[in-house]
């Protein structure tokens, strides 16, 4: 099945520069595999132009990169793109995977009861580690990688034609994966201080699906 | 020592083995060096607390058996 993606990456602060550029592999991909690909990035993740793009492109796969709390999920300088409530009927018949905070409590299973057919999300804070003297070349930072990498997994297999649920289960896999590195390589105690939060990351990824599907 | 603080003792020692450039992303709550991240365990504000949260949801894990699961 060919898909069409949107991706939403909004760049103004630490973690929205990791997410950002961690996403470029997504959409790396997403050329290859995609009819079309969309990139709200920077200052184009606003929410006029995300409801915008939504409703002329239909995209069947929603990636949302940024800040979030339960019920919103936001773009560029933390404009609400995505509201429980307000506006999360425009994910009617969408994929959706938030990597983004809290999302998964509220707004995720709210969108699949107005319509979406899937969200993946987290319904806790997600957390990462990162190296400080990489803050300008995030995509050479082996440590926020041990989490993003994973975290993107989900993408990478919906890209592939994996269900939601399937993408959901393969991303776990791969925090697992990482974990299991950490436990066996040398450095024991630095390994130990990073597990517990590819752990809460793990734990707190969520996948909801239409439960006619 | 009340528990609180035996717990906050715990957590501070677990952050003190992190790599000195070592940062932590907590989403919007924002991002953290090592002696950021000790200074609010020991404030106990809501990003101590969230440190705390993770440190007492991985011992609750290790209870259960969650690196066996894995």
């Amino acid at each position: 099945m060919k898909h069409s993606l949107l991706i939403t990456r909004p760049n103004f602060d630490l973690t929205t520069r990791y997410l950002f550029i961690w996403a470029e592999k997504i959409i790396g991909l997403a050329k290859e595999k995609c009819g079309k690909v969309f990139d709200l990035s920077g200052k184009r993740a606003n929410r006029k132009e995300f409801e915008s793009m939504m409703k002329k492109h239909e995209p069947n796969l929603v990636f949302l990169n940024g800040h979030g709390d339960s019920e919103v999920v936001a773009g560029q300088d933390n404009e609400e793109l995505i509201h429980a409530g307000e506006n999360e009927k425009i994910l009617k018949s969408k994929i959706v995977y938030a990597l983004s905070c809290c999302s998964g409590k509220i707004l995720g299973p709210q969108s699949v009861k107005s319509g979406a057919e899937a969200y993946i999300g987290y319904d806790e804070d997600f957390i990462f580690l990162y190296e400080e003297n990489k803050q300008t070349r995030p995509e050479q930072d082996k440590t926020a990688e041990m989490f993003l990498e994973p975290a993107n997994q989900v993408m990478v297999s919906l890209l592939k034609d994996h269900s939601p649920k399937k993408a959901h289960f393969n991303s776990k896999k791969s925090f697992v994966r990482n974990i299991r590195k950490l436990l066996s390589s040398q450095s024991v105690a630095i390994g130990g201080s990073v597990v517990r939060y590819l752990i809460w990351d793990m734990q707190h990824q969520v996948c909801y699906e239409r439960e006619d599907k | 020592m009340s528990n609180e603080q035996e717990i906050k003792q715990l957590v501070i020692e677990r952050l003190k083995t992190l790599p000195d450039d070592t940062g932590l992303s907590i989403g919007s709550k924002g991002d953290f060096n090592k002696e950021e991240l000790i200074k609010r365990v020991e404030l106990g504000d809501d990003v101590g607390q969230k440190i705390i949260e993770v440190e007492l949801n991985f011992l609750r894990g290790l209870k259960d058996g969650i690196l066996y699961e894995t």
